[in-house]
């Protein structure tokens, strides 16, 4: 993988006659995020201090493709259960988000190349980017990550758009973990339309659960309003047990603003999986307000309308200042 | 190595004069969407400009009760389609606030600086359809920008009379692709100039 993603970086870099920072996008982003955990009676907080770029490669006769890379300082200060990324509840660290190229300048025929660690081409995420938001899509639950690193094929045509990718399973490493892999893909209408459907396709082993599923998402947007929804089926093979099946079902209704500067959703999620008695069904609330070009301020209410077989309800408050330079 | 990191984010913020927030307007996918306007590209070429609050001083003094949306600071991109080594024109993409929320305008400029096509990215209004035909692209088709501001009126916001009999079902939706023809002529020409002449 990392000689890939060299080699890559050098074919990009190359025949560039510009030097490094033309057509360079940077930003720098903080954000402080706190969490009211009800269930488990517990407040914590989330802080992450990161640098996002964006970079097109170019030579005289066009553009060769584009680099993006995020990294961020994460620190948690007594936040619960502990990230996967992390070892104790206040723990900090370097995390990755993005780290991908994407190699564009390809026969008009032939599909762009995009390397590194990127998120899963499933579903409603593919085309909006939740990562550092409150707004969220669930792929870590549903999929066992949302990004991984691997390689993907992607193309935009007049009528369609597709992306698949073959990714390690290592989630935050760069590298097969006792023989993980991923396999994600989604062929959609295009994405800058009012009325877009896409089928999503997944199987996969990560962390030592075997995951596959099928998926269908639609958004479509009136004037101000949008209407999102998606829903997946598949089954999970936990090794040692047999396969299960699972579904889920999220719909999404959103009203943004005139000006664009407020957001607000409403989202309501159902989790049916086999080996629990009753269905999960979440409701999620949430707004975004943007301030001005910097600064964002969000907030977002999570809670369980059924009632578990097991523990207290989830009820999840969380708000969060983000600002980017 | 957390301290080396805050620091040299520190030491970015301090000698850059490139900062900026998010800019969201930009083409989704350039390669397909300026295929659609220049159907005879090879490939496309992309020059990064920062548009700031000076920018956006210049702009309210040239079109006077105009503003750009704060989703239009930042830094933006102009793609030169190519055809092998020859520039065919310019694509810019620009947004407006509307009623229905951003509309987003794909434009397509030849190297004299007129309109030539445009292509909606997101339009929301009910009118889109109507605001695609050619008889409405008309209006604003081989015009430079001394001859689309001309097409406003005196307020300098919203068409002149002889433009909104001609879009009669659709005049919210004209004011709004005029403001953004504008504007983006006006940008392409202040921000770009220099690199255009160069190719």
């Amino acid at each position: 993988m990392k000689f890939l993603l060299i080699s890559l970086i050098l074919l990009l870099c190359s025949p560039s006659y510009a030097d490094f920072s033309q057509n360079l996008r940077w930003s720098l982003d903080a954000s402080a995020r706190l969490n009211h955990n009800a269930a488990i009676d517990n407040t914590s907080r989330i802080y992450a201090l990161g640098l996002d770029t964006h970079k097109v490669f170019t030579q005289a006769t066009g553009d060769i493709g584009y680099g993006v890379a995020q990294i961020y300082y994460t620190k948690l200060s007594n936040h619960l259960p502990v990230p996967f990324l992390f070892d104790s509840k206040d723990d900090g660290d370097f995390i990755i988000r993005e780290a991908h190229l994407n190699y564009t300048d390809t026969a008009s025929w032939f599909p762009n190349i995009r390397l590194g660690h990127f998120t899963m081409p499933f579903g409603l995420e593919e085309s909006i980017d939740t990562n550092g938001r409150l707004l969220d899509y669930y792929h870590g639950k549903n999929l066992g990550t949302k990004l991984d690193w691997g390689l993907g094929l992607n193309k935009v045509t007049g009528l369609f758009e597709y992306n698949v990718s073959y990714t390690l399973g290592g989630k935050d490493k760069a590298k097969s973990v006792n023989d993980s892999y991923a396999i994600t893909g989604r062929i959609g209408t295009l994405s800058h339309l009012d009325f877009i459907v896409g089928f999503s396709f997944y199987h996969a082993e990560i962390d030592g659960v075997d995951r596959k599923r099928l998926a269908l998402d639609w958004q479509y947007y009136w004037q101000t309003w949008g209407l999102l929804a998606e829903v997946a089926i598949g089954e999970d093979d936990k090794q040692l047990s047999k396969w299960q099946q699972e579904k889920y079902h999220l719909i999404e209704l959103n009203k943004t603003a005139q000006h664009e500067q407020l957001k607000v959703y409403g989202q309501f999620i159902m989790r049916d999986k086999e080996y629990q008695k009753s269905i999960d069904k979440l409701a999620n609330i949430g707004l975004s307000y943007q301030v001005n070009t910097q600064l964002e301020l969000s907030l977002s209410a999570h809670i369980q309308l059924n009632t578990p077989d097991a523990g207290k309800k989830k009820q999840l408050v969380r708000g969060q200042i983000r600002y980017r330079y | 190595m957390k301290r080396h990191f805050i620091f040299y984010l520190f030491l970015l913020t301090l000698f850059s004069e490139n900062a900026h927030g998010v800019a969201y307007c930009s083409l989704r996918d350039p390669v397909a969407q300026i295929a659609q306007l220049f159907p005879g590209k090879t490939n496309q070429l992309s020059i990064v400009k920062a548009v700031d609050d000076s920018t956006r001083q210049k702009i309210q003094t040239a079109l006077p009760r105009n503003d750009l949306h704060f989703s239009e600071l930042g830094k933006h991109t102009l793609y030169i389609a190519m055809s092998g080594r020859e520039p065919l024109g310019y694509v810019h993409v620009r947004s407006e606030q509307s009623k229905w929320g951003l509309v987003e305008i794909v434009w397509a400029i030849d190297k004299d600086l007129k309109i030539i096509n445009y292509v909606f990215q997101r339009c929301r209004s009910s009118k889109r359809k109507f605001a695609e035909e050619s008889q409405f692209k008309s209006l604003f088709i081989g015009k430079n920008y001394r001859e689309l501001k001309a097409l406003l009126s005196s307020d300098g916001v919203t068409a002149n009379e002889a433009v909104l009999a001609k879009a009669q079902d659709a005049p919210e939706l004209v004011n709004v692709v005029l403001r953004c023809a504008l504007k983006t002529l006006l940008l392409t020409e202040m921000l770009w100039r220099e690199e255009l002449k160069k190719l």
